[in-house]
């Protein structure tokens, strides 16, 4: 019976830890002042990019750093073309999500047709991604993976998920308690009034723009991998998550320490849409209600949340809002 | 301090533009016929197989037209109705969801329409569209004038909320759901009594739908309308600086709330046009027109005339890729995809060199 607690804790953590990686980013662009509807496209490069480097070289370490890289460099271009060249950052934000999901499927179909195939994640002994596969699988932390029922649920992950959690911690630090953190806020709020005290603000813009999506495509690696690293020509790895992490700042309220619970709370309900009929079957009598409810609807709950979210706090002037004042808007120096 | 800035072109030259934009576009193929060498294939024979887009030497060739109009008239009415709102600077990104409220109003009179006439139908599914659609898209604004709430990020939740809503819909085998085939145990989209297919002009064996009729129809109207009515200069007005607007004495809030009612509704009809040609509705009906009509309204730089021209480029394109498929296993529809992110991507930055150039410091002080 308190297996099925454990593992509804257990998949809730493991199935929407991308969440947390692709609202992290999002919520580091967006402090800056811009908004990038890039999301989903930036994280299916960083994926299928590091993934294939990973495989390639039989390493996650290396997989990581190139999916890093990778995605960053879609945060070069994103900001190139709205930073420099002032281009509507609602286009190209949308313009790479379509340009990298396309990318993704482009290359799996390549290279799943090529002689090679596409490279296979796995853990057999004569396997050639050994290595790669052992290093994603959960670690085993003395003490603590060994708590009744908290040690499964929490401790026992792959490397990735700390790392995710460490990153919205110290994301969380930094806008609050440095220098550079408090620059950004600055600029997201008034760019102009941050140029004038001196701030860098094409350098500020870009350099998080590209360390956002760079977090970004980790995440999507960290999914490629839960999906067994297998291409299927159908199916995205991200599947809409880039989307949820557009939706989950805003219910976050562009606070990576809020992300952290909002992930969680966005991921029980995802974790309800697969488990609703394990839950049901555990307790017929007080849960049995649960397979009524359509899955589409547990599907359709983030947005559905998010929307009113972001109706309520509209409504209400009271609560002080974290949506920086600038977002969107580009910042041209001789307008000023 | 570097010595050279950037500084606003002051002379605006439209043939500057145009030259700018052909070069980023020329270019863009060029990258598309290199991925398409790495991977093996002849990019000039690919290239030709689309853009006939498998046209020549084909005796069903008229079958090609028919599957590319198809494809053009959502497009093309979606793309004008989001330029009509982006004119605003109104950031309605919704065009999916919009799309897929009005295709689900559309069918449920389509569905309900036995042994009505075809003409009466086909209105009532347009009419039923456009009001549903209109009405979401009003909401919106409404939001957005009252309280300044995100329109951007309302749209695209309901974007999302749509998609899952259609998805429910198809795949939820019940009594009230007349949505669905009653022969079929899987579930599965019935197709609409003939009542509600929409007929057309036979020259030949090709079939001219009424759809491409109302759709070059619409471009006109909605050309007039930008351009010689007095509804037409207040969106641009609103567009150039809402604060304007008000000192102008226009009411800015009922020129917002207007417009993307205007915008929601002719999406609505996109889609009701889009069921009623295809004979049924499904979950990939929109076929991503809220996405690219985006593409298409930037890339058309909201100009009707333009707009109009991309729609049936980038038309070309997508049909172009999938006539290609056929032959081309290891290339698929998403390599079109694939090469307007990067047309788009080059327009962009031709677009910029257009309207702005280098100049050096003592230069700019003159300028």
């Amino acid at each position: 019976m308190l297996d099925v607690f454990t593992l509804f804790l257990f998949n809730i953590i493991v199935y929407n830890i991308p969440l947390l990686y692709g609202t992290t980013g999002e919520i580091m662009i967006e402090k800056s002042g811009s908004l990038n509807l890039g999301v989903e496209g930036t994280m299916a490069i960083g994926a299928v990019v590091g993934y294939l480097a990973g495989a390639k070289t039989n390493s996650l370490f290396v997989a990581c750093i190139v999916s890093f890289i990778a995605a960053g460099l879609v945060g070069l271009l994103f900001s190139f073309l709205t930073v420099t060249l002032q281009a509507n950052q609602n286009v190209t934000g949308l313009t790479i999500t379509t340009f990298g999901v396309a990318f993704y499927y482009f290359i799996g179909n390549a290279l799943s047709n090529s002689k090679g195939g596409w490279p296979m994640f796995s853990g057999a002994e004569e396997s050639a991604t050994k290595a790669f596969y052992e290093q994603s699988q959960a670690l085993h932390i003395p003490v603590l993976s060994d708590i009744p029922f908290f040690g499964k649920a929490l401790f026992s992950h792959g490397i990735l998920v700390y790392v995710a959690i460490l990153i919205a911690i110290l994301m969380s630090v930094y806008f609050k308690k440095t220098v550079p953190g408090l620059k950004l806020r600055a600029i997201g709020e008034n760019p102009a009034a941050a140029d004038s005290l001196g701030v860098n603000v094409t350098l500020y813009k870009y350099l998080h723009i590209i360390i956002g999506s760079g977090i970004m495509g980790i995440g999507g690696l960290y999914m490629g991998l839960n999906m067994g690293g297998t291409f299927e020509g159908s199916n995205c790895w991200i599947n809409g998550y880039g989307w949820i992490s557009i939706a989950l700042v805003i219910f976050a309220n562009w606070s990576p320490a809020k992300a952290i619970l909002g992930t969680f709370i966005f991921g029980f309900f995802n974790t309800l849409r697969v488990q609703n009929a394990a839950l049901a079957y555990a307790f017929p009598n007080a849960l049995g209600w649960l397979t009524k409810i359509p899955s589409h609807f547990f599907s359709a709950l983030p947005f559905i949340i998010t929307l009113i979210v972001l109706i309520a706090s509209s409504l209400s002037k009271k609560k002080k809002s974290g949506e920086p004042q600038a977002i969107g808007r580009n910042y041209y120096r001789e307008d000023r | 301090m570097s010595k050279f800035h950037l500084v606003r072109r002051a002379d605006a030259r439209i043939w500057r533009t145009l030259l700018f934009c052909f070069i980023g576009i020329v270019i863009s193929l060029t990258i598309g016929a290199v991925i398409l060498w790495v991977l093996g294939i002849k990019p000039w024979e690919y290239y030709g197989k689309m853009f006939t887009i498998g046209l020549i030497g084909n005796k069903y060739g008229y079958k090609s037209i028919e599957g590319l109009l198809k494809i053009f008239v959502p497009l093309l009415i979606t793309s004008l109705a989001l330029s009509l709102s982006f004119k605003m600077r109104f950031w309605n990104i919704g065009g999916e969801g919009e799309f897929l409220i009005g295709a689900i109003a559309a069918s449920i009179i389509a569905f309900h329409s036995t042994g009505t006439p075809n003409f009466v139908t086909v209105l009532l599914m347009c009419l039923a569209a456009m009001i549903s659609s209109g009405i979401i898209g009003v909401a919106v604004a409404a939001l957005k004038v009252k309280f300044n709430t995100n329109e951007t990020l309302m749209t695209l939740m309901i974007n999302y909320i749509m998609l899952y809503v259609i998805r429910y819909i198809g795949e939820t085998k019940a009594d009230w759901n007349f949505f669905l085939r009653e022969d079929s145990k899987r579930a599965k989209f019935g197709t609409f009594p003939d009542s509600a297919v929409m007929g057309g002009i036979h020259f030949g064996k090709f079939n001219l739908l009424w759809s491409v009729i109302i759709a070059i129809a619409l471009t006109v109207i909605i050309y007039i309308y930008l351009k010689y009515t007095k509804h037409g200069y207040e969106i641009s007005v609103v567009g150039d600086s809402s604060a304007t607007a008000k000192y102008a004495g226009m009411s800015v809030g009922k020129i917002v709330l207007r417009t993307m009612f205007i915008s929601s509704a002719l999406i609505g009809l996109a889609a009701a046009l889009t069921v009623s040609a295809a004979g049924t509705i499904s979950d990939t009906i929109t076929n991503g027109v809220g996405w690219t009509g985006i593409i298409v309204a930037w890339l058309g730089k909201l100009n009707v005339p333009a707009v109009f021209v991309i729609s049936i480029l980038i038309s070309i394109l997508q049909y172009g890729c999938q006539a290609a498929a056929t032959q081309y296993p290891a290339i698929d529809i998403n390599f079109a995809d694939l090469l307007q992110g990067i047309i788009l991507f080059s327009v962009l930055v031709a677009d910029f060199a257009a309207n702005f150039k280098i100049a050096r410091k003592e230069e700019a002080k003159n300028a």
